[in-house]
């Protein structure tokens, strides 16, 4: 034992989840300390403040290379945080897919991370990184699929920018979980619930068709819209006609967008439109989980 | 169908030799000592206070204690010169009631003469140590003992009371050596002293 560790124990920090500890939720390991949550796209970087409530504060919207613009943002970003813990929503080089007959053994969805291969099987490819999301009523699994070579390749960005990494996620899969948590609530199988889910996260776009709790089809698109969100409702409208009918539009944005919310009510007229997207709301669920 | 929120599926790599947090209930572990320090300085600040109230105190209660001493000292010599005022009193008292007045006595010795008879020599000495002792010496030029006689009914009617007496005659010559005593009616006598 060393001076450090009594030292911990006496200012309880070794009570604490360490700042990198990943199965932490990120408000247990900064309980009094600002932060910062930053969103790295393929030619733009966004980044937000955590306020010590766990609210998000200032931040910047820039277009550009991200390195370049991770080294002019650095400065106000280390004004913004305590200890230069900041965590990365990465916005592009991901693949959100459907699979099917994905290994189910109890904690599958966690091992996954730390072997990949024996959840994929045959599926699984070297130099990607995984999460997944099984569905209890059918043999249907969405899988998160990663550049291992970009998160290093972030890791390293941030490294030599001075700040240090306490989680790297991929913001459009957290709300595309969000969603799903949030509308499937009927415990067991007898009311089965179909819907069609639209995720808009920082310019990326992920719809996926759910036909009475089967996760039937998934598309998802990076970079798909910039200033207006038209790229993203020409990609959506083909939808319309392989939803079933009684399908409800569920709308989650990483903030409010009601020109996409008004958009779909154009394409999907007749279907019930119900949109769960919140001011910041991103940036709150990074910051709280 | 229920889908549950579960934690953010985190990519970074892993640090090595990343720890667990401790359990919640070992927190006892620091508040303990906390309170033990807190503890420590409230305990020592409360002997220190006791302390320096004692001290306090032992400083009233020395000066109380010489106070009282030097109280006891002051009636300790006030009894001494009392004690010593007193035995002067007594001495003088005693010298007082033994150092009667001559005078009587001598005047009842001179009218005790009858007309044959004379004084030839009269000697009252009084003891500087018994001053209730007079040493009386007469000579007295008589033909017969009958004048004696007559004077030491009167000096017993005084009160005077004579002690290992001593009579010649010679020749009408009567000499006469005695110690008086005076008896105090309200005191018991003293013995005469030994040799007197």
């Amino acid at each position: 034992m060393t001076l450090r560790d009594i030292l911990s124990v006496l200012n309880f920090s070794a009570f604490r989840p360490e700042p990198d500890d990943s199965t932490a939720a990120w408000k247990r390991r900064f309980p009094t300390q600002r932060t910062a949550l930053i969103s790295i796209g393929r030619a733009t970087l966004i980044w937000r403040g955590v306020q010590r409530n766990g609210r998000p504060g200032a931040g910047d919207f820039l277009r550009g290379d991200p390195k370049e613009l991770l080294s002019q943002a650095v400065l106000p970003i280390k004004d913004a945080v305590d200890a230069g813990w900041c965590a990365v929503s990465l916005n592009t080089r991901y693949v959100i897919s459907l699979e099917t007959n994905l290994s189910r053994r109890p904690g599958s969805e966690e091992v996954i991370k730390s072997n990949p291969r024996s959840v994929l099987g045959a599926r699984y490819e070297r130099g990607k990184r995984y999460a997944v999301t099984h569905s209890p009523e059918t043999n249907s699994s969405i899988l998160l699929t990663c550049d291992e070579e970009n998160i290093r390749k972030v890791e390293t960005m941030l490294r030599e920018a001075g700040l240090q990494l306490g989680r790297i996620f991929c913001g459009t899969y957290l709300l595309l979980r969000h969603a799903l948590s949030q509308t499937n609530t009927a415990k067991g199988g007898d009311k089965p619930a179909s819907f069609f889910y639209v995720i808009c996260c920082q310019g990326s776009v992920c719809a996926m068709v759910q036909d009475e709790d089967r996760w039937m089809e998934l598309r998802s698109r990076t970079d798909a819209y910039e200033d207006t969100v038209d790229p993203a409702l020409e990609l959506l409208a083909p939808f319309d006609q392989r939803i079933p009918a009684e399908s409800e539009i569920v709308l989650v944005c990483d903030t409010l967008m009601p020109e996409m919310a008004a958009g779909l009510e154009r394409i999907f007229n007749g279907h019930k439109i119900t949109d769960l997207s919140q001011p910041d709301l991103l940036w709150t669920l990074a910051a709280q989980n | 169908m229920q889908i549950f929120a579960k934690s953010i599926d985190d990519f970074k790599t892993d640090r090595k030799g990343m720890s667990p947090p401790l359990p919640i209930y070992l927190r006892i572990v620091p508040m303990l000592f906390y309170l033990t320090i807190a503890a420590s300085i409230l305990l020592n600040g409360l002997f220190f206070m006791r302390y320096i109230q004692a001290g306090k105190n032992k400083e009233t209660a020395l000066i109380r204690d010489t106070q009282i001493q030097a109280d006891l000292d002051g009636a300790k010599k006030q009894r001494k010169d009392l004690e010593s005022e007193t035995m002067q009193a007594s001495d003088i008292a005693a010298w007082l009631n033994a150092s009667r007045p001559l005078q009587p006595l001598v005047v009842e010795i001179a009218r005790s003469i009858e007309d044959d008879s004379s004084i030839i020599e009269l000697r009252l000495d009084r003891d500087a140590d018994n001053p209730t002792q007079i040493r009386f010496s007469m000579r007295l030029s008589s033909d017969s003992a009958h004048q004696l006689d007559v004077t030491l009914k009167k000096i017993a009617a005084l009160r005077f009371r004579t002690f290992s007496p001593q009579q010649t005659m010679e020749k009408g010559t009567i000499d006469y050596k005695a110690t008086l005593i005076w008896l105090d009616a309200n005191r018991e006598q003293a013995e005469p002293a030994p040799g007197s």
